[in-house]
């Protein structure tokens, strides 16, 4: 492996565009949607209108009578999977009965748009008629569709038969507690009450949403035989496969995954959602079966949606602004199925900063909403918002520049990490260097007529390893080919043609890069948790390193020299030899004369890579009208530590995305659920993406402390620089009015009622 | 939805017989109503394309000074004609308000109206224009104040078989003015929370002659505050009187909470964006930019 | 209840038969095989569907295929001519403009209809233009310097 970072680089590194460029501004790249096969049907999804009953009888019959329609499903067509059926996913495993649950309601409905039957039919306005023909009987249930609702006393209890993890024997049970977790160390309460200065932040967020664009779709094919092939648009081709399969009762060697292009996932295209109804449907049928989710249907129960969230922070801190005591309680929206894990926001949302003592509760709570699923470093985002907003606030009753007031506290290279080990490499100080001496922290904000204010927050997220596998094979003029288990979501093929570029000293253009189907390739985890980048790199390094070698045997024989004595750089194997005559050959040649002696192959996995923790700052300066409540951005800097980039203008595009992102949900993106559970916003004139006209130019300063042990250094990147935007938006509204909103998203209504609300005393 | 047939008719004649037919529905942009039959909160059996009759898109300037605007041209045909955009900016700038540039190129000034949402951004200004509709159907043809056509949240007093033929701006009286502030939590690709549409007229010695006022979203149809305008007529518009001018229209503001934004909201939105279309109006006139 | 429409598509004249029910969208994706037009929201809310109609930027989702009987539409597949591309598609992939790549034909066609109206827009201008087309990627920096880029001389102009 390539451990010396310092080595100079051609092409990693390198600003290039993306491989794959052409293909999508001519809109020839393939979504699934895009995709036909010869006699291909559609299908639609019957879905619940309740948010929580029991359903009594589905009758089909009505349906299946219709002319055009080939095949009707319900919870019947699929067998019966218990909870804590555990599937390998990354780290942790999954639970498959999650997968089973959101992809067909079983005996009864946890959430308003949960589907209870699909329809396939030659076209999709005969499968929507058919629809109509369902006869579903219900039993309506009450519902609590918050996490107050669910919490209150008295509240409909949505899992009788679950079982709450995590408490302390004999401790009492709350009302749809999924389970809970305790992070602690010392006595925050003893710290507390001897701090010189605490400040404590309350908040609540709504549900979000991820809002890619591309809606959910995939094309299922079941041949005579029995095999089946899915094409989706999947963050993890082997996940959906291996969920589908157990969902399907299928064995996994009948079943091929094969990722067509993906128009972003950001965390909601890892589980499924239609791929097992496609699969059974196309099974009855006889005919492939396409699927494609409308947005109505996607904002309205189909997907899973970041979850809400009811946070409450105290920080305690000495007269001389060092933090003593972390003390959070973090209550996290799972939606109707337990088990959103808490622990990794909880622990992001304080690691950025060095205490005494920390104490974090967390619970998951179940409510009469949709599964929450992965967004872009799940729960930081929500976490952050109340912890930097604590932090802020101790800062300024500390009367102190809340810059200085972090870097004080500021984690370092084997301070304590709240789980209690020694932080690894982490760049946090030189990033908060670098903020002190920006223009972005030195200028004073741009005057205006309206309050304007400037905000900090910091950012952690710490990104993960799980696995990886690419396969190098040469072709007959020495070209690579490097065919690799993940998908492209963010850019990937380009990036690891520059890591196999480099790491074979080629020019870009003589690499290729497959993004294959499950068949095709082996094991790789989904790309989420920041993780492709880095871990795919290691494995193509690996993978380039091993056929490298192989190929050295090669031309060892070629070059009539010991394998010892032959070098490679830059397409050319030298034998080392005395006299003026140095045998070479190029990687062409040999390829050329050695092809038909046998392929060349070269395999790369890998795994359990040392973390490479994601950390950054962001500072934002806006205005807010105070008569309407509506906040304008005005300049934004985000700096980010990324070990190295490899592609920095992908790296930008992964900032910039993310802020813009963490804008939205910052100031105008929320699921607006009625107390019935039903989203009364369900389109994307209400759920409000941030358009071009709603942020300005998002700066990015990139920062390279490496990561040891790890190729080329690198870090996570794609999650982080979504965790601090909200809190340094709110920072820069409490310094711009003197108010703080604590409810997100800070729609002009929020921050006008502050206002309000204080000014009335 | 249910199956329809299409028709496109090229003279307001055949289109009122048309439209005369149980189930059929006049379709100028679509921008509205292709969504609302796809999503079944409309229903037609037959739809009547207006976009091929010359008179439905036409502009042109009348022989009193005023404005003829054919009810289906689009708003980027309406916004491109630089006589209309010069006496009639206020009324542009609204127009612009509705959707993205790609809804402007099918959306018209009259399918805003005819939709019939209390949120229409082009309507206030219209009704505060004193811009009348003229209709025509089996009867022949008929013009009303553009404020008698909603009846409701997406209706209209338009009957069976009348369309919606063009829109009559009377001349502009000198020192006049005219803006439509809207509020959206996003700048552009939303609908108002609230919105306030105000036509200003100041007398020479600069009190205000006349004031109309209509506001978007707080009522069921876009609703005139009426109290509000009495309230500056014969003042001087001081910050005072244009401020006590926002309050009384907000008290005359008769909004519900809906996911967008909360009753108490709106109105509060109405006091501020009255006193700034009408701040905007005062400071227009005072530049000289709405012509002696 | 089929109706002919009869159109010009990229420069081509076609009749295609298509259900008066169906918008222009779902002509062009369905019987016309035009994929690279995309349906993000189907509700004219995204701009994922922009096409140009006698050289409009409109949402195809927007129209029903009979309304586009006698028009000239341009998708982005009659943007290129074969690999030559569009300079908009040009400094689009040299700036890093495109990630997942659902949402940028439709950009390209609104910064297409942009160009053709108004040669030297600033960023402002630029950000109008494509106000009705969401991008959940790139946070629309690259997108607007792209755009930019490709009015400048040294991209070949604008078209």
């Amino acid at each position: 492996m390539s451990e010396i970072v310092d080595k100079s680089l051609a092409i990693v590194g390198q600003r290039v565009p993306r491989v794959d460029a052409g293909e999508r501004v001519t809109g020839r790249a393939t979504y699934p949607a895009d995709f036909t096969r010869p006699g291909m049907l559609e299908g639609a999804v019957k879905r619940s209108p309740h948010a929580h009953a029991n359903i009594k009888r589905i009758d089909a019959s009505k349906a299946l009578a219709l002319k055009g329609v080939k095949a009707v499903v319900s919870a019947a067509q699929f067998p019966d999977i218990r909870p804590n059926t555990i599937i390998p996913f990354g780290e942790t495993g999954a639970d498959l009965w999650v997968s089973a649950v959101i992809v067909m309601a079983r005996g009864k409905v946890l959430w308003v748009g949960q589907p209870v039957a699909a329809v396939a039919a030659i076209d999709r306005r005969t499968a929507e008629a058919a629809l109509d023909l369902i006869d579903v009987e219900y039993e309506v249930l009450p519902v609590a569709a918050s996490i107050d609702a669910a919490m209150a006393p008295g509240a409909p209890v949505l899992h009788p038969e679950h079982k709450a993890k995590g408490f302390e024997p004999g401790a009492a049970v709350l009302p749809n507690v999924g389970s809970r977790t305790v992070v602690a160390r010392g006595d925050t309460a003893i710290s507390l009450a001897s701090a010189s200065r605490s400040s404590t932040i309350s908040v609540t967020v709504d549900t979000g949403h991820q809002g890619y664009i591309e809606p959910h779709a995939c094309v299922a094919e079941a041949d005579p035989q029995g095999f089946v092939t899915i094409w989706t648009s999947t963050q993890g081709a082997f996940q959906t496969e291996i969920q589908t399969a157990g969902v399907l009762g299928l064995a996994q060697s009948k079943l091929k995954v094969v990722p067509l292009e993906i128009g972003g996932g950001f965390g909601g295209k890892i589980t499924v959602h239609l791929e097992p109804l496609a699969a059974r449907l196309s099974q009855l049928a006889g005919r492939p079966v396409r699927m494609v989710m409308s947005r109505a249907e996607m904002l309205g129960g189909g997907s899973g949606p970041p979850a809400a969230a009811r946070i409450e922070i105290q920080v305690g801190a000495t007269a001389d602004g060092r933090i003593t005591a972390i003390d959070g309680r973090y209550l996290v929206d799972t939606g109707g199925i337990p088990g959103t894990p808490t622990t990794l926001l909880m622990q992001a949302s304080a690691a950025c900063y060095q205490t005494e003592t920390i104490r974090l509760e967390g619970m998951d709570v179940v409510t009469s909403k949709p599964r929450t699923e992965a967004y872009r470093g799940p729960g930081g985002i929500q976490a952050a918002f109340a912890v930097e907003q604590a932090m802020d606030e101790l800062s300024i009753s500390l009367d102190m520049d809340p810059l200085a007031f972090r870097r004080r506290n500021a984690a370092v290279t084997g301070s304590v990490m709240p789980i209690g080990t020694p932080f690894p490499s982490i760049g946090l100080t030189t990033i908060l260097d670098r903020v002190a001496s920006h223009d972005c922290w030195r200028d004073p904000i741009a005057p205006g007529t309206l309050p304007r204010g400037r905000g900090l927050a910091l950012g952690y997220w710490r990104g993960t390893s799980m696995t990886s596998a690419a396969q190098v094979t040469l072709t007959g003029d020495g070209r690579v080919t490097v065919t690799m288990g993940t998908v492209d979501l963010s850019g990937t093929r380009t990036t690891m043609a520059q890591v196999a570029a480099e790491e074979f000293g080629l020019p870009l253009d003589d690499v290729h890069v497959v993004m294959a189907d499950t068949k095709s390739s082996a094991y790789s985890d989904a790309a989420a948790g920041s993780r492709v980048g880095r871990t795919m790199a290691a494995a193509v390094v690996e993978a380039c390193a091993d056929a490298l070698g192989q190929l050295k045997r090669r031309a060892a024989e070629k070059l009539q020299s010991p394998e010892a004595d032959v070098a490679y750089q830059r397409g050319v194997f030298r034998a080392r030899a005395g006299g003026s005559m140095t045998p070479a050959i190029t990687l062409s040649e040999l390829m050329r004369q050695t092809l038909t002696d046998g392929a060349v192959i070269g395999r790369g996995v890998s795994t359990k890579l040392p973390f490479g923790v994601e950390v950054g700052a962001h500072v934002v300066d806006v205005e807010v009208d105070p008569e309407t409540g509506q906040v304008t951005i005005l300049r934004y800097t985000a700096f980010q530590d990324v070990g190295r980039a490899i592609n920095p203008a992908a790296v930008e595009g992964q900032m910039q995305g993310s802020v813009v992102q963490g804008l939205g949900w910052a100031l105008t993106e929320a699921i607006d659920y009625d107390a019935e559970g039903r989203a009364r916003n369900a389109s994307l004139l209400d759920y409000r993406l941030p358009t071009a006209l709603d942020v300005p130019p998002i700066e990015c300063v990139i920062i390279e402390t490496p990561v040891p042990g790890v190729p080329y250094g690198l870090r996570g990147v794609g999650e982080m620089p979504i965790v601090p935007v909200a809190a340094a938006v709110a920072n820069a509204i409490r310094r711009a009015i003197g108010v703080r909103v604590t409810s997100m998203p800070m729609t002009p209504e929020r921050v006008a009622r502050a206002l309000k609300t204080a000014a009335a005393g | 939805m249910q199956p329809f047939a299409y028709e496109r008719p090229t003279t307001v004649e055949q289109a009122a017989r048309l439209l005369a037919n149980d189930g059929a529905r006049a379709l100028a942009g679509g921008t509205d109503l292709v969504p609302q039959l796809r999503e079944r909160r409309r229903h037609a059996s037959l739809i009547v394309d207006l976009k091929h009759i010359p008179d439905l898109t036409a502009v042109s300037r009348t022989a009193s000074g005023g404005w003829l605007i054919g009810a289906a041209t689009t708003i980027s045909r309406l916004g491109a004609d630089a006589g209309f955009a010069a006496d009639h900016a206020g009324l542009i700038q609204a127009a612009r308000l509705i959707g993205s540039l790609q809804i402007q190129s099918r959306a018209s000034l009259g399918g805003n109206l005819a939709n019939g949402a209390p949120s229409a951004d082009a309507v206030p200004l219209l009704i505060s224009l004193d811009a009348q509709a003229e209709i025509a159907g089996a009867q022949g043809r008929r013009r009303v104040p553009v404020h008698k056509l909603p009846s409701g949240p997406g209706r209209t007093t338009l009957a069976v078989g009348e369309l919606l033929v063009a829109l009559h701006l009377p001349p502009r009286p000198p020192r006049t003015a005219a803006r439509y502030l809207r509020f959206t939590p996003r700048r552009e690709m939303d609908i108002a929370i609230a919105g306030a549409g105000v036509v200003l007229t100041l007398s020479a010695d600069g009190s205000v002659a006349d004031a109309r006022i209509t506001l978007a979203s707080v009522a069921p149809i876009p609703l005139r505050a009426a109290r509000a305008e009495s309230s500056l007529v014969g003042h001087r518009p001081t910050q005072a009187v244009l401020t006590e001018a926002g309050r009384i229209a907000a008290a005359e503001a008769r909004p519900i909470s809906d996911t967008r934004g909360s009753a108490d909201y709106r109105r509060d939105l109405v006091a501020v964006l009255t006193r700034r279309a009408l701040e905007a109006c005062v400071g227009e006139i005072a530049s000289g930019g709405a012509r002696p | 209840m089929k109706a002919i429409v009869r159109c010009e598509v990229n420069g081509e004249a076609l009749e295609a038969l298509a259900d008066p029910r169906d918008t222009l969208l779902e002509m062009l994706r369905g019987p016309l095989g035009l994929t690279g037009t995309k349906e993000g929201c189907s509700n004219g809310n995204c701009g994922s569907c922009t096409v140009l109609v006698d050289g409009a930027p409109v949402c195809a989702c927007l129209m029903l295929c009979v309304e586009a009987e006698g028009t000239r539409i341009t998708t982005i597949e009659g943007i290129s001519d074969g690999n030559d591309l569009h300079p908009v598609q040009a400094a689009l992939v040299a700036h890093g403009g495109t990630q997942c790549g659902f949402c940028t034909p439709g950009i390209v066609m609104s910064a297409v209809a942009l160009l053709a109206r108004e040669p030297r827009p600033d960023a402002t201008q630029i950000r109008h233009a494509i106000a009705g087309n969401l991008c959940r990627c790139t946070g629309y920096d690259k997108i607007v310097a792209a755009i930019a880029a490709a009015t400048a001389p040294e991209a070949g102009g604008a078209p």
